[in-house]
């Protein structure tokens, strides 16, 4: 049998509702908006030209900041990303030419180093329990310092053929954009689709809950870091590829641009809840962002400002509770 | 008794809770000289009431009166201002304060000894408790029993004209049982009110004049001890009427399941069980007994010694996983701690756990689980809009049929529930009830652990009653009333050896782990280095080495300084590094040699300018808008990198002579600002030790809760730790600007890193409350000698980085270590911290 009793505090009038709500949304509006006013701005910011030329840097933020999401996801964070990039884009650059390894076996090594690298991270983290940003602000040291080391601090250039992909293009669309889909893609079917995935997003919400449930809540956690790193080292192979012949430390201005977008796409820095999808679509955002500004004639260091601003919009943006506005200007409502 | 001697009065004191009606209309008074019992069971609604009287939680109907005065302030020093102090049953210690510094925060700022005295003003109080504790000892470091001691110290050490004792006697021997009522005695004599709140009726009857019973938020009666015997306490304090329908027992229990063979733990003394088939077997007993521990250590949540099988068969219960996969299924008692994530859906909280029956191959199947969810939801009865609604929305009621869900989606052998519906109302508790015994009916015996005795007495077929971990008294069927077993935990109590409290080696473990320890390792690591330089190198300890080494240190000895202050709190600056290159950016475009000496100044002014508005900037996003530390200072950190490419995309403007030659003057072979800087940290560290500032500092980092609870104002401390960064920094962009002699905008930015990890060198503690300034000095010194010495070696540019994020690393994971094996109780979850913190909002 069951007693049906009203349950005082259940929320009275979920009204089916015409737009979707949610934490992943306004972003797209955001980037809507943006391109819609992009050509006020900066006459000129949507032509052809430009989109091509901003959607390959839009897909290498996509990707680090994909990296970032991982671990953001597990309520961490990570402060690697510009050494992990940049230890990377040697494998594209230096490493071949050095060792004479060809490039493919060259560029592996390269993904597994980054992997190696958040590994190392991951479990530091979660085995010795040291602070995220510790942890993560040593090993960006550590591997600038291999940067430098390997590289002596000269730049060099990428293997023509590894170029010649990163630059190319199928039917118009960039063939970084398109890695990039790709593994947003997967990863958003990984996370809403399978077992491993949904075990995932269920620790970085609450790993002790997850840890009752008799998930394996360390092993995911350290697996964060670890496939962050991978991902990281897949965009500064591709940067470095993309560029000819990068700066040796190519990757700083990710460090923040990374969290930026991750934040901006609706992710709770708190972990449990985030979307690969929403995150690309805010790092695709953050670029257009840059690419409008530059265009509008300001020089390459506002691009940090206007970066530091919206991070900070972001964060502070999340903490008002607009829900309970909305309710508070809407007195029809019975309250509880 | 007259009237005018009522110290402490309570007049229709309610206060609503949601769901839960915590206190109606209690009225209560306590007068001078007497000692005034408050016994009730869990929940009753004892805390809540001293929390009332205590200023800590405003009431939503009635009057506070302390010493004659009404309470008018909602603030958690009024009450001690008004002359009511309370030991609390959890004491609100700062853990890595000394026991003295602890002391001087429990009392009103007037009472307050002056430091040099303190130590033997410390030690005066503490020997009225007759416990042989060091007051130069860090709480932290102390037994629970010595906690609690130097919690009533406080308390004491107020003077109060009311004092609150909460369970005081928890963690106490019989002995110190003894003397602390010969002290409350003491203390009434003098003419104090003194309440004492317990759950021990024998410790009550010792000592109380008078005995108020509470229940359900309601005075059940005040009476003379002399007047009443136990058994009418005991009736008064059970007796809560049935409010919620049971279903039938169990027919037939059937055969035996779970045999569990004494269990043994730090709580347990050797428990053994059997569970049988279809029965509900419940755990009772006051809170802290053992019940808890041994409901976890079932299901793998609690470490125990023992042997358990099921179905004959012996069964590995070492983690949550490994009972899981001999079938034994946890539902926890926080719900939002263990229970369920609430930031998710419904949906996904339920199918996380039913992956087994809705993937194949690891992938899901969309249309089994959509399935699975509609049958689940329907079956446990939550009413919701949506199965896509987060859990954080539901009633506590409907969460915690989502947490029921997740267990028995699990398709358990042994199901047990801890609290299975605290907090949660009458119709939904019928519910679970119904549940769990279907449950039991379908051949899955259930474990309930739970504080409300009414509920155990009418869904249990046996309930084993816990005290001082064992079972004092096992109850079957008719037997089970709420009586009997309020009875049994009240007055059962079982003959335990008095422990003899194994204490550490404290004083040599306490000069290396303490906070001056690790300045001794650094010291002799900078011998050794300077040692290994040397015999590389004649020049190495030559003047112009020695005081060029300094020089480079400078910067660093005030960076690091204010990382050190705002670690204190438990926070970080990420931002100290830009902001140092920033404001000498900034500086360069005035202080030039082509520009008259009121711009030089008109620089100076900006630069504190700049530096003061983002310390408020860091400290503002941290505060006010709940920025977490590493992300609102990252923020600054890019801002101002940009700030200064902005201003000067290449280096330029150089600084003015006269500035740079006055700020490398030195005095013998010592640059005299570097010679200051070592003086401010010297300073700094004295301040931190021997002033109230330095107590707030490190008491906010220590535990910002406790803080709050002794009157330190933590969102000051917050905001202005970040600018008194801002300003260290500020201090030290002066003598990088002398040091680079021009506006470089990238000067700065790697002296972050280097400000944290000679910090942490230095045996700070991420996160907050330990730290030394002259362990800051030490680390600053090594960095530096690290560096020359790889620079004299011949190491390449590489070993710049790889060096400080090295040291990071093994100082930070050594204190780490260090610190776990220091506390092997508290195992640090500050996820679950941040968790319920998010619950709450």
């Amino acid at each position: 049998m069951s007693v049906d009793l009203r349950e005082p505090r259940q929320r009275a009038g979920q009204r089916p509702r015409l737009l979707p709500r949610g934490p992943f949304v306004p972003v797209w509006v955001m980037t809507a908006a943006l391109f819609a006013v992009s050509p006020v701005l900066a006459p000129g910011s949507l032509s052809g030209s430009a989109l091509s030329s901003m959607l390959p840097f839009a897909a290498i933020l996509v990707l680090a900041a994909l990296g970032e999401a991982f671990v953001i996801t597990q309520g961490g964070i990570d402060l690697s990303v510009p050494g992990a990039m940049a230890l990377a884009a040697l494998f594209a650059t230096k490493v071949p030419a050095l060792t004479g390894l060809p490039l493919a076996v060259s560029a592996v090594l390269g993904l597994l180093a980054g992997a190696a690298a958040g590994g190392v991270v991951g479990v530091l983290v979660v085995r010795l329990r040291i602070a995220a940003f510790v942890v993560t602000l040593a090993m960006n040291a550590i591997l600038i310092g291999f940067v430098l080391h390997i590289s002596n601090g000269f730049p060099a250039s990428a293997n023509p053929a590894v170029s010649a992909f990163a630059t190319g293009s199928v039917l118009g669309v960039p063939n970084l954009l398109i890695i990039a889909v790709i593994l947003v893609g997967l990863t958003q079917w990984l996370r809403r689709r399978t077992v491993a995935g949904r075990r995932f997003v269920s620790v970085g919400a609450n790993p002790a809950a997850a840890r009752l449930l008799g998930i394996r809540a360390e092993g995911y956690r350290i697996a964060a870091y670890a496939i962050a790193g991978l991902l990281y080292a897949v965009a500064g192979l591709l940067l470095a590829a993309y560029l000819r012949t990068p700066d040796i430390l190519l990757g700083n201005s990710y460090q923040l641009s990374t969290i930026a977008a991750v934040v901006l796409g609706g992710s709770l820095l708190t972990g449990g809840v985030s979307s690969a999808v929403a995150t690309g679509v805010a790092a695709v955002f953050l670029t257009q962002l840059n690419q409008v500004v530059l265009a509008a004639g300001a020089p390459t260091s506002i691009q940090l400002l206007v970066q530091a601003a919206v991070l900070a919009l972001a964060v502070v943006a999340r903490r008002v509770p607009f829900g309970a506005l909305v309710r508070r200007l809407r007195p029809s409502r019975p309250v509880q | 008794m007259p009237e005018s001697s009522a110290q402490l009065v309570l007049r229709g004191v309610t206060k609503r809770f949601p769901g839960v009606l915590a206190l109606d209309g209690v009225d209560f008074e306590a007068h001078a000289g007497e000692i005034h019992a408050l016994v009730g069971g869990n929940g009753a609604g004892k805390s809540t009431l001293m929390a009332v009287a205590s200023g800590a939680q405003k009431p939503d109907r009635g009057t506070v009166e302390i010493a004659g005065r009404p309470l008018t302030e909602l603030s958690p020093v009024a009450a001690r201002e008004h002359g009511l102090a309370i030991a609390f049953q959890h004491p609100a210690l700062l853990p890595d304060l000394t026991v003295t510094e602890n002391l001087m925060l429990s009392v009103p700022a007037a009472k307050r000894p002056s430091f040099g005295a303190a130590a033997r003003w410390a030690e005066q109080r503490l020997r009225a408790m007759g416990m042989p504790i060091d007051p130069a000892v860090p709480v932290r470091e102390l037994t629970l029993a010595e906690k609690q001691a130097v919690e009533i110290c406080g308390a004491l050490a107020c003077d109060p004209r009311v004092v609150i004792f909460d369970e005081p006697t928890e963690p106490f021997m019989a002995a110190e049982t003894d003397r602390l009522f010969e002290h409350i005695r003491e203390l009434a004599a003098r003419g104090v009110a003194v309440v004492y709140i317990s759950h021990r009726l024998p410790d009550v009857f010792a000592l109380a004049d008078r005995i108020t019973v509470l229940r359900d938020g309601e005075v059940r009666g005040t009476f003379n001890r002399s007047d009443v015997t136990e058994q009418e306490i005991i009736t008064r304090v059970a007796g809560r009427e049935v409010t919620a329908l049971f279903p039938d027992r169990a027919s037939d229990p059937g055969e035996t399941v779970l045999q569990a063979q004494d269990l043994t733990s730090d709580r347990l003394g050797g428990v053994s069980v059997a569970l049988a088939r279809r029965e509900i077997l419940g755990l009772a007993g006051v809170e802290g007994n053992g019940q808890r521990e041994f409901l976890r250590s079932l299901g793998g949540a609690a470490p125990a010694r023992g042997r358990v099988t099921i179905e004959g068969r012996p069964v590995d219960l070492s983690s949550p996983r490994r009972a899981r996969d001999s079938g034994v299924v946890l539902m926890p008692q926080e719900r939002h701690v263990e229970g369920v994530a609430t930031v998710h859906s419904v949906r996904e909280n339920l199918t996380v756990a039913a992956t087994g029956v809705t993937s194949r191959a690891g992938v899901i199947a969309a249309r089994r689980e959509e399935q699975l969810v509609h049958r689940e939801v329907a079956a446990l009865g939550i009413k919701l809009a949506s199965p896509d609604v987060a859990v954080e929305t539901l009633s506590g009621g409907n969460q915690q049929k989502v947490v029921l869900g997740r267990a028995l989606l699990s398709d358990p052998k042994v199901l047990l529930c801890d609290e299975p519906t605290q907090g949660i109302d009458v119709g939904v508790r019928s519910d679970i009830y119904h549940r769990l015994r279907e449950t039991a009916e379908g051949g899955v015996p259930v474990v309930v652990l739970s504080s409300d005795n009414v509920e155990l007495a009418g869904l249990c077929d046996r309930v084993l009653v816990f005290s001082k971990g064992q079972v004092v008294a096992e109850l079957t069927g008719d037997e089970i009333t709420d009586d009997a077993i309020t009875a049994a935990s009240l007055t059962g109590s079982v003959v335990t050896q008095e422990k003899q409290a194994a204490k550490p080696a404290r004083r040599r473990r306490r000069f290396l782990s303490g906070e001056q320890g690790p300045s001794v390792f650094l010291l002799t690591a900078i011998l050794v280095l300077l040692a290994v330089g040397a015999g590389q190198n004649s020049r190495f300890l030559s003047g112009f080495n020695i005081s060029s080494m300094l020089e480079l240190a400078g910067p660093l000895l005030f960076l690091s300084a204010g990382q050190l202050i705002v670690m204190l709190t438990g926070g970080i600056d990420l931002s100290v590094g830009p902001l140092c290159g920033a404001l000498v950016v900034v500086g360069s475009f005035y202080i030039g040699d082509d520009y008259a000496v009121i711009w030089w100044i008109f620089g100076a002014v900006l630069m504190v300018l700049v530096a003061v508005g983002v310390g408020l900037l860091n400290g503002g996003l941290v505060k006010f808008a709940r920025v977490t530390p590493v992300v609102a200072t990252l923020v600054t950190f890019m801002g101002l990198q940009g700030l200064s490419l902005f201003l000067r995309a290449v280096p330029g403007g150089p600084i003015a002579e006269p500035v740079t030659s006055f700020l490398k003057a030195e005095v013998g072979p010592v640059p005299w600002p570097v010679l200051a800087g070592v003086v401010l940290l010297v300073l700094f560290e004295l301040a931190s030790r021997r002033s109230v500032t330095g107590l707030f500092l490190r008491g906010t980092g220590s535990d910002d809760k406790a803080a709050h609870k002794r009157g330190i104002p933590v969102a000051r401390v917050y905001v202005l730790s970040y600018v008194a960064s801002a300003g260290c920094t500020l201090l030290g962009a002066f003598l990088l600007a002398a040091q680079t002699g021009i506006g470089d905008p990238t000067a700065g930015t790697s002296y972050t890193l280097t400000s944290i990890t000679a910090v942490v060198l230095g045996g700070a503690s991420i996160f907050g409350g330990r730290g030394s300034f002259l362990g800051v000095l030490s680390g600053v010194v090594l960095l530096q000698v690290t560096q020359t010495t790889a620079a004299f070696a011949g190491l390449s540019q590489a070993w710049q980085y790889w060096l400080p994020g090295l040291m990071a690393l093994l100082a930070t994971g050594l204190f780490a270590q260090v610190q776990r094996r220091r506390k092997p109780g508290r195992t640090a979850q500050p996820r679950t911290d941040a968790a319920s913190r998010r619950d709450r909002e």
